[in-house]
């Protein structure tokens, strides 16, 4: 049974209660910073447009198709913005954007990451909301930043991988370009972009001053792969790509295990650690062969070392090794894929890592969870599922304080769109 | 190039950086250093506190052996820039008292040791909150402070592995494989530098502070959640590895040109339709217009086999830097499958000043990636190169916690600084 966190109605204490958060966005790179916002408490505002979708609302469910596009389905929906409140507005209305100050100015921070520019151009940039809201602190993030040549390129996260060096470093030396499936540039990005609103917002407490920020997903991306880069910038020479081995530890690398595509890591570092591998595995034998005497031999005779290893390897499941390993510490970790995390995952599932949430159409659904193990503050997803527009009157009638008449009236003249 | 020298404007900005007056102790190997780097540059105030003799991520590789090079790590070089750093024995009675001292001054301490080893030395975070009720205490570890796996050894290949990342990264005939760097380590830094916060702003705001318990697999798991639960539960795919291009974005990967590779995403049923026209009008493909491959990439899925031969066309027509220049002036995102040496000359960096220049003794400079956000009120800036060994232990202990000379060289021969 997979084991979750019920997070409904859990009360207690929220670390970002109070903060109010505004978002003209898409798909992941601007969104996932205010999702983990919305986890720790802040009340985040999702402006939308049902002229404009979201590419996450333009899902359309693998196991029905015939259902067409679902905006309210996607997984990655969820994954990204379980938690917020959901708006929409025709911003190609002047009224509209008037109504969107008016819910900048009572809000802490704005995330953007519509294509360049178009904030500027509908009269949403800093400088015109700084007029409504002084202290704003206001994150901008796109592919190559808001200036230089390349500016307003279009990118998603796998083009950062492949432009900022990482898929040509990493992977095995036969492979030009190694991608992951799950665009870390976007994460990484989004994870600095959060990092940086926290301290800008840690410094607006102090001095009562808000801020421009300006995040490039190629930058902070480099920027994370210090290590291969500086070995470029240093040494003058291009890195080559080393697959999963290290340069100071052996045998280090996946062995393939009993069962379709099965996999373990596996990390030795020193010496200790060999000698109880070699323990483990029942092979007295390694820690006697000269080729594998010394890191540096085997480091020198990997190929052979591997080889050896995955004959024991190959005759256990992956948790068997991975067990085995680790009771005589040695670090290793079963390659796990989503149904292991999901299902075999003991240490996830201890802690309680994944969360069950509303969602709006689906009745309860699994999310993936934050990772910030805040004990005093745990921190909770909200409903997942929103549609466009869903929390309209709450937004512009409670927290705007919007009449009835006023809200009709804008409806009627097309600037707050109804879903 | 566009790099900034140490001596232009980056140093002489007096303006204070966001995180000035903050102060972070940092025990920490190389699952912690980029989150202390985080907050260094941003002008906290980190004291790097390594054992006498240093600590063992100083020699990890690579090594600075190009042209006046040092010798020394240059990870810990990059991910150890704008802190101070100072020895101590924190299994010695007196080592403990002094870091107790320290603690007294500080918003923040960051750890990376197996979970209980600062408990059973009286210096985990229930003794240390009674001295400094407001302090964060931040831990990294492998997989958490709690669970049964709590023990386990980690690396950052075993929390890529665990975490679901290696499985869906690389090709399908090869084994799983892993980012260069140490990506996922970098990933469990950025969290605990976020989380971190979070637990400081509510610090600020009530009194308390809190323990932030962050695990290396779970930040993993959370980085490569597109392919991870939520996905595989909705649909019952798992996914797997598929090369370079994406599941779900169709027409996605690498595409030979003239003189290398270009990266291709499309999404956007706007992207796809600038895509198909530049086909047509350069190859004469008719059939590449139809309106069934028209809408979100859920309509190409069935296809994408046959638009890679549409799109294989195009491409060997012509050079990387005119697929990717004319590509995107159409709105299209290609780009450049660069190395590190494109990226290191790459004009976009250069134009906004993106390398950052720093002397490195002997009139040597080196130059390091610079900022990961551009921050229009409060600077990111290195302060320092990665300090020496203690370097600053005369700095802090004499200066700032009093301690006379004959003191400092005192515990310094008994080995507690």
């Amino acid at each position: 049974m997979m084991a979750v966190r019920d997070v409904e109605g859990r009360g207690g204490e929220q670390a970002l209660a109070g903060i109010r958060v505004v978002e003209f966005s898409s798909a992941m790179a601007g969104p996932w910073i205010g999702r983990f916002m919305a986890w720790a408490g802040a009340e985040v505002v999702r402006v939308e447009s049902a002229k404009h979708p979201d590419v996450v609302r333009q899902y359309v469910p693998p196991w029905a198709p015939e259902l067409g596009t679902q905006p309210q389905l996607s997984p990655w929906f969820t994954d990204w913005n379980a938690g917020k409140r959901f708006v929409a507005l025709d911003l190609s209305r002047p009224r509209a954007i008037e109504i969107a100050r008016r819910l900048v100015g009572i809000c802490d921070l704005v995330i953007e990451n519509y294509s360049g520019g178009v904030v500027d151009r509908l009269g949403l940039g800093y400088e015109d909301l700084r007029a409504v809201k002084p202290d704003l602190i206001m994150l901008s993030t796109s592919g190559y930043g808001r200036d230089g040549p390349c500016s307003g390129y279009v990118t998603w996260g796998p083009n950062i991988e492949a432009l900022s060096g990482s898929s040509r470093a990493s992977g095995f030396p036969h492979r030009e370009c190694t991608v992951t499936q799950f665009a870390y540039p976007d994460g990484v990005s989004a994870l600095h972009g959060l990092f940086v609103v926290l301290a800008a917002l840690d410094y607006r407490t102090r001095s009562g001053r808000g801020q421009f920020i300006d995040v490039s997903q190629y930058e902070a991306t480099v920027s994370s792969m210090g290590q291969p880069m500086l070995d470029f910038l240093a040494n003058g020479e291009e890195p080559r790509p080393m697959g999963n081995r290290a340069s100071a530890a052996a045998p280090h690398g996946c062995f393939r295990c009993a069962g379709d595509d099965a996999w373990c890591a596996i990390s030795v570092g020193g010496e200790e650690e060999w000698r109880s591998l070699c323990r483990v595995a029942g092979r007295p034998d390694w820690a006697a062969d000269e080729r594998f005497a010394s890191l540096s031999e085997r480091i020198e005779n990997q190929e052979a070392l591997d080889q050896e290893l995955t004959r024991w390897t190959s005759c256990l499941t992956a948790y068997e090794v991975m067990e085995s390993l680790q009771g005589a510490g040695v670090a290793a970790g079963v390659v796990q894929n989503a149904e292991d995390l999901a299902w075999r995952d003991r240490q996830l599932a201890d802690r309680g890592f994944l969360e069950q949430i509303e969602h709006h159409k689906k009745g309860r659904v699994i999310a993936t969870g934050v990772p910030f193990g805040l004990g005093a503050t745990p921190g909770r997803s909200g409903a997942a599922g929103s549609a466009i527009g869903q929390d309209n009157h709450y937004v512009f009638g409670e927290l705007l304080g919007m009449s009835a008449a006023e809200i009709e009236e804008s409806v009627r003249a097309g600037a707050i769109e109804t879903g | 190039m566009g790099g900034q020298g140490a001596g232009d404007e980056k140093l002489t900005d007096i303006r204070p950086s966001a995180l000035q007056g903050r102060r972070v102790l940092e025990l920490a190997d190389e699952k912690g250093a980029y989150c202390g780097k985080l907050f260094a540059d941003m002008g906290a105030d980190v004291i790097k506190i390594e054992r006498p003799g240093g600590d063992a991520s100083r020699r990890s590789p690579p090594l600075w052996r190009g042209e006046g090079g040092s010798g020394e790590s240059l990870s810990f070089l990059y991910t150890n820039t704008s802190k101070r750093a100072v020895t101590l024995d924190l299994e010695k009675a007196e080592g403990r008292e002094l870091f107790v001292r320290l603690v007294e001054t500080a918003d923040v301490v960051l750890e990376t040791f197996p979970p209980g080893f600062l408990d059973e030395l009286g210096l985990g975070y229930g003794h240390l909150r009674r001295t400094n009720p407001a302090l964060v205490f931040s831990s990294i570890t492998g997989f958490g402070q709690t669970g049964p796996q709590r023990g386990f050894r980690s690396s950052d290949l075993v929390a890529g592995a665990l975490g679901g990342a290696l499985y869906v990264t690389g090709e399908a005939d090869d084994p799983p494989v892993t980012l260069a760097g140490q990506q996922y380590y970098t990933v469990a830094g950025l969290c605990a530098a976020s989380a971190t916060m979070i637990a400081l702003l509510h610090a600020s705001r009530v009194g308390r502070g809190q323990h932030v318990d962050v695990s290396a697999e779970e930040t993993t798991v959370s980085l490569s959640h597109i392919c991870g639960i939520g996905k595989w539960l909705d649909d019952g795919i798992v996914p797997r590895r598929m090369g370079t291009a994406l599941f779900a974005s169709v027409p996605s990967g690498t595409y030979t040109c003239r003189d290398g590779l270009v990266y291709l995403m499309v999404n956007r049923p706007a992207h796809w339709k600038a895509l198909a026209e530049w086909i047509h009008e350069e190859c004469g493909i008719e059939e590449v217009m139809d309106p069934m491959f028209e809408g979100p990439s859920s309509r190409r899925l069935p296809h994408r086999e046959l638009l890679d031969i549409f799109i294989r066309d195009l491409t060997a027509r012509h050079s990387v830097e005119e697929i990717y220049h004319q590509g995107q002036q159409r709105h299209i995102a290609f780009t450049p499958v660069n190395g590190l040496a494109e990226v290191a000359r790459d004009p976009q960096l250069a134009a906004r000043g993106y390398f950052v220049d720093l002397p490195h003794g002997n009139g040597v400079t080196l130059r390091f990636p610079g900022a990961p956000y551009r921050c229009g009120e409060t600077p990111w800036r290195v302060s320092r190169r990665a300090p020496a060994v203690g370097e600053h232990n005369a700095e802090i202990y004499g200066g700032e916690l009093g301690l006379s000379g004959i003191g400092l060289r005192e515990l310094e021969e008994r080995g507690i600084i």
